[in-house]
């Protein structure tokens, strides 16, 4: 286990231990290890209530149109070169919003050429395709929907810096026992070894 | 004649041989799987002639193993069909069964999810009611079980095979009134079972406490015997509708204990069904019930007992 600190806080000792092993496995179908470094999971199955606290060991950056792109003019024209087409598309979107639609060609695959008048070669190269830290986070809370049991349809999640937490039940939890809740298990991640 | 549930496995290559010999020892092909090269026979043939179908298929390649849920269909219950419950356990567990013979069908309830909220729909209960057991597959937390348990098996009148993460122990204290079979360690889990120790043998644990639960049923059965054996019924129904050569099912007439599965639509068929001849003027409108099965617009028969019809072919 990757992870820094890793528990299951549960009343009942062979279903926390087999939630210790979900969670793990999911974790590591998500590639979340390496991204998380403490998780705190609290489960009471008499409430029915599920909890997690963690906190990410650090946030990947954003992709800029520059990182995967050579971008120069050439015969009067701005040509952008892909050299990944993961992020095609989002380069494609971003340019058309801020463009218009109809002043961005795309002769070929790798190829999108736009008319220079009123662009600069700087600015498109520094424009944000990704923000990775918003994908991270959509990753994280899908990874805890799908550890928490099914049909724990009342939830609420939250993120502050670099801790996040995941509280869920099928019955209306008071905002004061969620809020202690989610208190005291964020305290007992941030102390425990 | 006492016929006994076999597997043959074995090369695709003369694979008639063994198909021939089975139809003149009496016995009855119930399912005939073509994988690439490889040819499966799930059969009930007569018990003395095993040894015979073993030798005659040698030459061939082929192995003859023990199958003690052929014939049966076996409804495995889970939950839901969300990401939660599939693929892992509820798939592991049905291919388990489908290998010692049976023909599973998964049912993934509507809202069988939650502790409290977890309930079993009118058509999910009939469904379930039209196979010879069902094996419900729950979680890992035993107040959950407890409490969802009563739920879940509302009106369902085929015997119960209830699994879940707690030991088997405790599953039975789980229970009340209790369920006709227990296979604990088999909860929720996040990955494929791969293990022999703690995954696998729990699975070999189902088969064995299903086949158990069944064969007191065909016992029940077998006090008062059916009038006609449901393979034997299959037979006939097949070679007059020649139903296997056209569908595309894999079991297009599945056999249970005490019943038969047809997937052809009941408004058409059925009343062609039930003017087919036995022999001697015995119809099987007369030894059987034709029912419109919940599941799709299938037809359902129930073969009825001795003391009902007097008849015994």
């Amino acid at each position: 286990m990757a992870l820094d600190y890793f528990e299951v806080e549960c009343a009942e000792k062979k279903g926390g231990t087999t939630y210790l092993e979900i969670a793990s496995d999911i974790l590591k179908d998500l590639n979340l290890l390496s991204i998380i470094s403490r998780l705190h999971i609290y489960i009471d199955p008499e409430f029915p209530l599920f909890l997690a606290a963690g906190m990410i060991r650090k946030m990947p950056g954003s992709v800029k149109a520059g990182d995967f792109t050579n971008i120069m003019e050439k015969e009067g024209r701005i040509v952008i070169d892909i050299g990944d087409e993961v992020h095609l598309s989002n380069l494609l979107s971003k340019l058309w919003d801020k463009y218009g639609r109809e002043n961005v060609d795309q002769p070929d695959r790798f190829t999108i050429t736009l008319d220079p008048e009123g662009k600069s070669i700087r600015e498109i190269e520094e424009m944000i395709v990704l923000d990775q830290a918003e994908n991270v986070y959509k990753d994280i809370i899908y990874a805890l929907q799908w550890i928490a049991p099914e049909g724990f349809r009342i939830r609420k999640e939250g993120f502050e810096g670099p801790f996040f937490y995941y509280i869920a039940s099928e019955n209306t939890i008071p905002p004061e026992l969620a809020d202690e809740l989610i208190h005291e298990k964020t305290r007992i991640m941030k102390e425990g070894r | 004649m006492v016929l006994v549930p076999i597997t043959y496995k074995g090369g695709v290559f003369k694979h008639d041989i063994i198909v021939d010999l089975i139809d003149d020892l009496g016995g009855y092909i119930v399912q005939k799987h073509m994988i690439a090269q490889e040819v499966i026979l799930q059969s009930l043939v007569p018990k003395e002639d095993i040894d015979l179908i073993r030798k005659t298929g040698r030459p061939l390649g082929g192995e003859v193993i023990e199958a003690p849920l052929v014939g049966t269909e076996i409804a495995v219950v889970t939950p839901s069909l969300e990401i939660h419950h599939l693929p892992h356990t509820s798939c592991d567990a049905a291919e388990y069964l489908r290998r010692a013979g049976a023909k599973t069908n998964m049912i993934g309830l509507a809202r069988g999810f939650g502790k409290r909220i977890a309930n079993l729909n009118i058509e999910e209960r009939d469904v379930i009611n039209e196979h010879d057991c069902a094996v419900f597959l729950l979680g890992n937390f035993e107040s959950c079980i407890r409490h969802k348990l009563p739920a879940l098996r509302r009106g369902i009148k085929v015997p119960i095979i209830l699994t879940g993460g707690p030991v088997t122990e405790d599953l039975k204290k789980l229970a009340d009134p209790p369920v006709d079979g227990y296979v604990g360690g088999i909860g929720r889990i996040g990955h494929r079972m791969k293990k022999q120790e703690g995954e696998i043998e729990y699975l070999d644990k189902l088969v064995e406490e299903v086949s158990e639960v069944l064969d007191k049923k065909r016992e029940e059965i077998a006090k008062d015997q059916l009038s006609i054996s449901p393979a034997r019924l299959m037979a006939v129904i097949d070679e007059e509708l020649g139903i296997s050569e056209i569908s595309t099912h894999p079991t297009p007439i599945t056999v249970q204990i005490a019943g038969l599965r047809v997937k052809i639509p009941y408004d058409e068929f059925a009343g062609m069904i039930k003017d087919i001849e036995i022999e001697n003027d015995v119809k099987i409108g007369d030894i059987a019930e034709l029912l419109p099965s919940r599941m799709r617009n299938y037809i359902w028969i129930r073969i009825k007992p001795f003391s009902e019809t007097k008849i015994i072919v």
